[in-house]
């Protein structure tokens, strides 16, 4: 992976430019795959790290990877804790404000009789009243045919979860958009219709 | 060849819209050959993915200046 920092390049220091979530620089981590990216992720989340899965900035991007963004003043907490979970990032470099994208912002469309979940650049496309999925676009990333080939057709709980079959940053989304829609189109869905309401006691 | 029976002209319409109104038309006719013109560049392999999935066979695929042309049939 092409960094545009250098290696362990140094945060900017308070006052320079720099990108300040809850009034902290931000880092990226570089791993070799996304199945490391997922990994250290959750190690890192689960010790109480502000963590947060990434399309990497332009001059970073090769293609379909991820990076994970965290403080920048936590670097030495992550490294233990990734370094107890076997894990070894190839690159952390300090980011500017607007550079990445976050994976996990979702768009909602409505299309009547069917429902599209965007997450980044994935868009999954469910019919609403069985639940099956109906188009999966989106990517370029090389697991995106496999990944459609294996979902269309299929309902939301029959389908295998994109992350068992795919490793990039295009399953990841589409991971994403697949628990969004299930959670948008629940196995039981609430009655649109206004219900009765229950006649309330007479006040003695 | 068999006549089409339905012409799906999808032309201007981005994914997954063109999968949707194939999708609409193969369930509406439940048997017979559907004519779809597409232009969005992801719509083709995705059609032909809808349709297999929906029990129908890519017949063949065609482009002209842009303009993919995919027949479906469902006998």
């Amino acid at each position: 992976m092409k960094l545009p920092f250098g290696w362990r390049a140094k945060a900017p220091r308070r006052g320079q430019e720099g990108s300040r979530i809850q009034g902290h620089d931000r880092g990226v981590m570089a791993f070799s795959h996304t199945a490391e990216v997922i990994r250290a992720e959750a190690a890192l989340k689960a010790a109480g790290l502000a963590v947060r899965v990434m399309g990497p900035p332009p001059d970073m991007r090769t293609g379909c990877d991820m990076v994970v963004e965290f403080e920048l003043v936590r670097e030495p907490l992550a490294r233990r804790v990734l370094a107890e979970a076997k894990l070894s990032p190839l690159a952390v470099a300090p980011v500017r404000a607007g550079m990445l994208e976050p994976v996990s912002l979702y768009q909602i469309k409505d299309f009547g009789q069917w429902l599209m979940v965007r997450a980044a650049n994935m868009k999954l496309t469910v019919d609403k009243d069985t639940r099956v999925i109906v188009n999966i676009s989106g990517g370029g990333c090389p697991d995106v045919p496999a990944l459609a080939e294996l979902l269309v057709g299929q309902t939301l709980d029959a389908a295998p979860s994109p992350l068992a079959t795919g490793q990039t940053l295009c399953a990841y989304a589409l991971e994403l958009a697949f628990r969004e829609a299930q959670r948008q189109l629940p196995t039981h869905p609430q009655p649109t219709h206004p219900q009765p309401e229950h006649p309330r006691p007479e006040q003695s | 060849m068999a006549e089409i029976t339905k012409i799906v002209d999808a032309r201007g319409l981005s994914c997954p819209q063109p999968v949707l109104i194939a999708s609409d038309e193969m369930a509406a006719l439940e048997t017979g050959r559907i004519e779809v013109l597409t232009d969005c560049g992801a719509s083709p392999e995705n059609v032909g993915r809808a349709a297999k999935a929906a029990g129908w066979r890519l017949v063949s695929s065609s482009e002209d200046k842009g303009t993919v042309r995919l027949v479906l049939e469902k006998p």
